[in-house]
């Protein structure tokens, strides 16, 4: 893990001690609200329905026990003893007082953490792969390449009043578990014909009212030109994107607008300017920021424990843990161990101070001290030997933390919805409780198989509603709330956008809908199938007829 | 109003040039580009030093024909967030080889003075009663992460310093 020097200490200090004189100014009257409102969102602070609401960054969802465990300590001291682990790897407090924050931020600092640019229309915290470094499919660890990006982009000169919020993510892996095609800027690390590091990069994606899919505009870009062409695209956008209407002003509809080639032609005209000037990291500091994301020292380990393999045999629960939260480690014998933060019943990506000092524990123990946030909301062991695995998902279990279900139907991404949040048509919390309940049994689930539903609660589309397999969207109808049901959607490296199935439903109507096209799924399904592959090959029709026929 | 003296540049001393009226003989004045295009060399000869005052949406390519005639430039900012008079600082110092003062007016704040120094603006008019935290703000940090076009080198950069001077020795 990247670890802070003298410069990137005195860098987040210093900026605690600004906030803290903002705070003060605020509170004294010498800021208006609309004046302090920009300060105070590049410093992760929200005013939202009941309190203010603050951001902390999880750089890239990657941390350390002792982070963890201060996360923990200011759910309890500052919050009432939970957190809500967000969609952007980052953790939420709901209920801070706006004359603690400051002290919220330099206990933050303490452990190399902060809240800069976790809102606000700057460039946000980069979030990757939660197996960054960790997984057996992947080209090169992408977070070193994150670590970079955050630090050009923290407090940057021209990039700090964009017209509206930007988003990166990097993955480096096959499989795209970074949603990279959904973000403002997607990159996806590759490995050219000679062997050398580099990154597709693909701009203009985004969900909101307007869901586009980002689009390549170069194939492949040499790694140590990576923050110069960074600068290009941005200054494009700084200069060109829209200020008018804060709807279209996200990068994709300037690229909609320009053209994808256009845009690309741009931004490598401008790029031809600057690639020779120091913008770029040296190598040198590319080496001294690989260096801290060294792969951790595990021993090669056989894949076969008996142990294990017993315990499966025996305890249902523990098998289908074992098949759905582990996924394999590039070192033989490892694993990456998924904790879902999905009780049924229970909010999506919430975690309770004990839980997180419980996480802490088993990360120190069992993990090389290292933890993730995936954008799923959940919690990962990276690094975690298979022999390891009854001990840990014991312990998991006894805290609540053992839910089989990572991948599958109740492991679900929601936004706060109406129950937190200001624009919201609906709740969506409670439809995912609603669902947890409905398919609170672990046998359906894995017979069902892999399968994602997000859940928004407007169509700002923070739960990913036109990513998921089955979307839910929150409309309001004639004052009531209502739910528009999408199927199709996909956040992975075969991104697609959800398509609208039909009329919505209210809170009922809506987990009715869900169990029907679930039947569908299981009906039509050939062997092995997984229902997004289904749909796609057997097309709405069927669904449409079986949710709204039997109506 | 005061004016903040973020690079310690010699700031001008001009005034605005009202819309329908002809600059005095050797008077510094500040004109609206949309006119600026318009007049033609006498204008200039008539004037004493003249500057450009720039709406954000300015596109830098439009100063092009005027850079050696141009001898500071404003940027009238409509509202702190409008982020695009800084990429116009970056335009006027990277492209256009701007050596003039570039100053900034309208609604920007105190959190802002290292953005501005740092985007190439060497004075911003500001409230009075606004000037210290002004001051104040451009101490808060001393080292950036990143290059930009006033001189300023990134730590990627400053942090092997010594070993890049060594590689050139
Ligand atoms: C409760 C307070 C919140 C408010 C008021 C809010 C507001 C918004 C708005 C207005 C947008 C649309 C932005 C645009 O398209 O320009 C948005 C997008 C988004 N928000 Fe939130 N949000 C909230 C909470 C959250 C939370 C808790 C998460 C993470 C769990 C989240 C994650 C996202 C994501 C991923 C997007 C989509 C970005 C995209 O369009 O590509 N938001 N939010
Ligand atoms: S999707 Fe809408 S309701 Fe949900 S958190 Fe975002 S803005 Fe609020």
């Amino acid at each position: 893990m990247y670890a802070y020097d003298k410069y990137d200490h005195a860098l987040v200090n210093a900026r605690v001690e600004e906030f803290r004189d903002q705070v003060n100014r605020r509170v004294k009257g010498e800021l208006t609200e609309e004046e302090f409102r920009p300060l105070r969102l590049m410093n992760g602070l929200y005013l939202q329905l009941h309190a203010y609401m603050l951001r902390v960054a999880v750089p890239y969802g990657t941390l350390n026990g002792t982070q963890m465990r201060k996360l923990a300590h200011i759910a309890r001291k500052y919050d009432k003893g939970y957190g809500h682990f967000t969609t952007r790897q980052n953790i939420q407090y709901n209920w801070p007082k706006l004359s603690e924050t400051p002290d919220i931020l330099q206990e933050l600092a303490d452990v190399e953490m902060h809240a800069i640019q976790t809102s606000g229309n700057c460039i946000r915290n980069v979030t990757t792969d939660q197996f960054a470094g960790a997984t057996a499919d992947e080209v090169a660890d992408p977070r070193p390449y994150a670590e970079l990006i955050r630090q050009w982009s923290t407090f940057h000169p021209e990039f700090s009043f964009l017209p509206r919020k930007f988003k990166i993510a990097i993955t480096g892996a096959d499989i795209d578990r970074a949603a990279v095609k959904w973000h403002d800027i997607g990159l996806v690390v590759k490995k050219n014909d000679a062997g050398e590091i580099g990154f597709e990069v693909l701009v203009g994606g985004g969900m909101g009212r307007t869901p586009v899919i980002a689009k390549t505009i170069r194939d492949f870009l040499p790694e140590k030109d990576l923050l110069s062409y960074l600068e290009a695209i941005l200054r494009v956008y700084n200069e060109q994107g829209r200020r008018d209407n804060k709807y279209k002003a996200r990068i994709k509809i300037l690229v909609d607008a320009l053209g994808a080639d256009e845009y690309a032609r741009q931004t490598e005209e401008e790029w031809q300017k600057i690639k020779d000037q120091p913008i770029d990291f040296p190598a040198e500091e590319a080496a001294r920021i690989k260096a801290y994301f060294a792969p951790p020292p595990l021993q090669v380990l056989s894949d076969d424990v008996p142990a294990v393999d017993e315990l499966a045999k025996k305890n249902f629960l523990f098998a289908a843990w074992l098949q759905n939260n582990t996924n394999q480690h590039k070192v033989p014998g490892h694993v990456n161990v998924t904790i879902s933060l999905k009780p049924h019943g229970g909010i999506p990506g919430d975690a309770t101070a004990e839980q997180m000092d419980l996480v802490a524990a088993l990360a120190d123990e069992y993990s090389q001290g290292e933890l993730r946030i995936s954008h799923e909301q959940n919690l990962i062991l990276p690094h975690v030997a298979k022999k390891d695995l009854p001990a840990i998902w014991t312990d998991l279990d006894e805290a609540g933390l053992g839910i089989p279900n990572a991948g599958l139907l109740t492991d679900i991404i929601a936004c706060p919805g109406l129950d937190y949040c200001s624009l919201a048509n609906a709740r969506s919390i409670p439809l995912a409780q609603q669902l947890g309940k409905r398919f609170d049994d672990f046998k359906r689930l894995q017979d069902i198989g892999p399968l994602k539903i997000k859940i928004s609660g407007c169509i700002n589309s923070c739960g990913h509603h036109h990513a998921g397999h089955i979307g839910i969207l929150g409309v309001d109808r004639k004052g009531e709330e209502n739910y528009q049901l999408l199927l199709g959607g996909s956040g992975a490296e075969d991104a697609s956008k959800a398509a609208i199935l039909g009329p919505g439903f209210d809170e009922n109507g809506i987990i009715d809908a869900v169990e029907k096209v679930v039947a569908v799924y299981l009906g039509e399904r050939e062997e092995g199938e997984e229902f997004l592959a289904t749909y796609r090959r057997v097309g709405p029709q069927v669904f449409k007829e079986a949710v709204y026929d039997a109506r | 109003m005061t004016l903040v003296n973020l690079t310690g540049i010699q700031a001008g001393d001009f005034s605005l040039l009202a819309d329908d009226h002809s600059p005095e003989e050797g008077a510094a004045v500040a004109v609206p580009l949309s006119r600026l295009t318009d007049e033609g060399d006498d204008f200039f000869k008539v004037a004493g030093p003249v500057g450009a005052v720039l709406t954000t949406d300015t596109n830098h390519a439009d100063l092009a024909p005027l850079m050696n005639k141009l001898a500071f430039v404003v940027v009238d900012f409509p509202a702190f967030g409008d982020g695009r008079g800084f990429s116009l600082a970056v335009r006027l110092r990277k492209d256009l080889g701007f050596k003039g003062e570039i100053r900034a007016t309208g609604p920007v704040i105190p959190d802002q003075a290292l953005f501005l120094l740092r985007a190439g603006f060497d004075t911003v008019e500001v409230a009075d009663e606004r000037a210290e935290a002004f001051k104040a703000a451009l101490k808060r940090f001393d080292s950036f992460y990143q290059t930009d076009y006033t001189g300023q080198v990134s730590l990627a950069h400053a942090r092997h310093k010594a070993t890049e001077e060594r590689k050139a020795s």
